[in-house]
Parts: C-alpha cells; sequence; structure tokens
C-alpha cells in the first residue's frame, strides 16, 4: 500500500477516534469538531516524533 | 445518610459488580421482580437461541478452547463456563450452563467445534447479544441502586434511563446521545464510529467481521452492535475464496470502531447520569 494511500486513511480515522474521545468533554456537535481538530494535530505532531525515533533507532541499529 | 448529590461518583462494591453478571439478580434485590423475571429470561432465551444454532461451535471462538495448552486449572475453569467466550460471560449462568452442555475435549467433540454450522454468524451474534443484554441490565440496576443511595428522598428523573441510552448507542452509535437530548454530538459521534467501521469493511473486502476466522478480534468488533449485526446477516457468510490484501488492516479498523463505541456508550450513560447527578469537579462541558 502506496505511503500516500496510508495517510489518507490515518489522518481522517486519527481524527474520528479525537472526536470521540474529546465528545465526552462537550456537548454540541460544534464545540467536538473544534476541539477533534486540535487535538489531532497534536496526535499528528506525536505521531511524526515516534515515526522519526522509530526510523531513528532503525538506522542506529539495523543500518542505512 | 445520603451522601451529597454533587459527589463524583462512587462504585457500588464487589458484591454489586458481581451480582451484575446473573441477569436479573439486580433488580430482584431492588425488589423489582417483573423486570428480574424479564432480565433473565430475556437474556438466557436469547442465549439459548443462538446456542441452538452454533452448540459446540461457540467453544471455537472463546478465550480458552478444548484443545488449548496452559494449566489443567484454566481448562477446568472453562469447561464450566468460566473465561470461555466473550461477551457471552457477561451472562454468566447461561454461559455455564453452555459450557457444562457443550463441551468436549474428545477427538468427537474436537470436530464438532471445527466444522462450520448453517447461520453461524447470526447464531454467534445472537449469544453474544445475550452477554451484552446483560451488561446492559446489569447497568440498569447499578443506576437505580446509584438513584437509591444517593438520590435523596424523592430524586428527579433522569432526561434519560442512562442504561438505555447505552443500549440504544450499541445497535446505532449516537442514538443514545439523541435520547438523552445531545442530538448534534449523537449524530457526530454516530457518524465518527461508522465511518470507521465502513472504511475497515470496505478495505477488508466485507470479511473483516467474522467470528469464525477472527474470533478474538470479533469481541472488539462486537461492541457496535449493529454493525456486528449486519455482517453477520450480510457480510459474514461470504466465502473467503482468497485473502484479501488488506484485511489485517480492515479487521484493526472495524475492531478500533468498536472501541470508539464502548467511549460513546459510556458517555451515553453518563450524559443520562448527570442530569440527576452533576460533576461539581473535573472538566465540565463547556457549550
Amino acid at each position: 500500500m502506496s505511503f500516500l494511500l496510508r495517510i489518507a486513511i490515518y489522518v481522517p480515522v486519527l481524527f474520528l477516534i479525537a472526536a470521540v474521545v474529546v465528545g465526552q468533554h462537550h456537548d454540541n456537535a460544534h464545540d467536538t469538531v473544534r476541539a477533534a481538530a486540535t487535538r489531532t494535530m497534536r496526535w499528528l505532531v506525536w505521531s511524526a516524533i515516534l515515526v522519526a525515533v522509530m526510523f531513528a533507532l532503525e538506522v542506529a541499529f539495523i543500518g542505512w | 445518610m445520603h451522601r451529597s448529590r454533587n459527589s463524583v461518583a462512587k462504585g457500588l462494591g464487589w458484591g454489586v459488580f458481581l451480582a451484575g453478571f446473573v441477569p436479573g439478580l439486580l433488580q430482584y434485590q431492588l425488589g423489582q421482580k417483573k423486570r428480574a423475571i424479564a432480565a433473565f429470561v430475556g437474556c438466557t432465551a436469547l442465549f439459548f437461541v443462538g446456542w441452538a444454532i452454533v452448540r459446540e461451535r461457540l467453544f471455537y471462538w472463546a478465550l480458552l478452547t478444548p484443545d488449548s495448552g496452559g494449566s489443567e486449572l484454566l481448562r477446568g475453569g472453562a469447561r464450566f463456563g468460566f473465561v470461555t467466550a466473550l461477551p457471552e460471560m457477561l451472562n454468566f449462568p447461561a454461559n455455564v450452563l453452555g459450557a457444562i452442555l457443550a463441551w468436549d475435549d474428545s477427538p468427537t467433540g474436537e470436530r464438532l467445534w471445527r466444522m462450520p454450522r448453517n447461520l453461524e454468524h447470526f447464531g454467534g451474534w445472537l449469544t453474544g447479544a445475550s452477554g451484552m443484554l446483560a451488561a446492559f441490565w446489569s447497568a440498569a440496576g447499578h443506576w437505580a441502586l446509584r438513584l437509591r443511595r444517593d438520590g435523596g428522598e424523592s430524586p428527579a428523573p433522569p432526561v434519560a434511563d442512562p442504561a438505555l441510552c447505552a443500549a440504544l448507542s450499541w445497535l446505532v452509535p449516537g442514538l443514545g446521545h439523541a435520547r438523552a437530548g445531545q442530538r448534534s454530538k449523537g449524530m457526530l459521534l454516530g457518524i465518527a464510529v461508522t465511518a470507521v467501521w465502513l472504511l475497515g469493511l470496505v478495505t477488508s473486502g466485507g470479511h473483516a467481521i467474522d467470528r469464525a476466522n477472527a474470533s478474538v478480534w470479533w469481541m472488539g468488533e462486537n461492541l457496535f452492535g449493529g454493525g456486528s449485526l449486519f455482517a453477520a446477516l450480510v457480510t459474514g457468510p461470504w466465502a473467503m475464496l482468497s485473502e484479501p490484501p488488506n484485511l489485517q488492516l480492515g479487521i484493526v479498523l472495524c475492531t478500533v470502531a468498536g472501541l470508539m463505541n464502548l467511549v460513546v456508550m459510556v458517555d451515553a450513560f453518563t450524559v443520562a447520569e448527570r442530569s440527576v447527578f452533576p460533576l461539581s469537579t473535573g472538566r465540565e462541558a463547556t457549550a
């Protein structure tokens, strides 16, 4: 599966999961969507950090 | 002496928790005899209608099968219905009876639990639904006990029955929120769960939700009961001639959708619960 297709699935799914998670702290859709967008951005940053660390570990222990 | 109406929910103890595994027992303790009978008969009937279809096959989908390794103690417990299939385990008496009636670790028995049955997807969904129904009756009992303990002399009725809201969300994600008055949020959460579930089903060519082939994953997928019912009736019986290229991705997505719906169910219960016992601490709704 191509990298772009993975991203095309990962990002919307991350947003939908975020909507359910932050939905517990709000009582209407508008506020939930806004909070979910912020949470998705934060999770994407963490995802990028995770991938970078895994890649660094791969390079360090397995090689280029 | 009643605790503060605004106190954060406290547990009701291990006794009440364990009593919740017997459908109707909490209602019986509350003096609600008709509801107790309805709970016990409903859950037991649902289990045995499904069990009549799948019988020994149920243990092929269990966490412990007759040919599992491990300690004799675990296998002995499984033979009498302890920790076999989930969510059937939540309807403990029926699960025990089903295990005693069907457990057979002889070669003949092994053939029987490996042999596919007609309508087995639907039968497996029914036995699973009996466990989920038992859990919702248990939640109803817990709610009634909480209301009795913390609600004062004449507690205000909730905006909707919390256990019913959770049960509705199990079948249709977000419906429980709509019932509790949060329509727009319910619709958003319903779309979120259904979209992830649909993505999983489509990427796997319709084979992601199949109790016979991915029974452990099905336990998570079944937390979206309406979706697993659709799969049991429509996509489950499809023959899989070759493994779809994205089967694993589809299974994971459908399981994630089920776990998302667990959060939705708990939230629907909480929304209805807070109409009587609003939280005075923690993060409150901002809108």
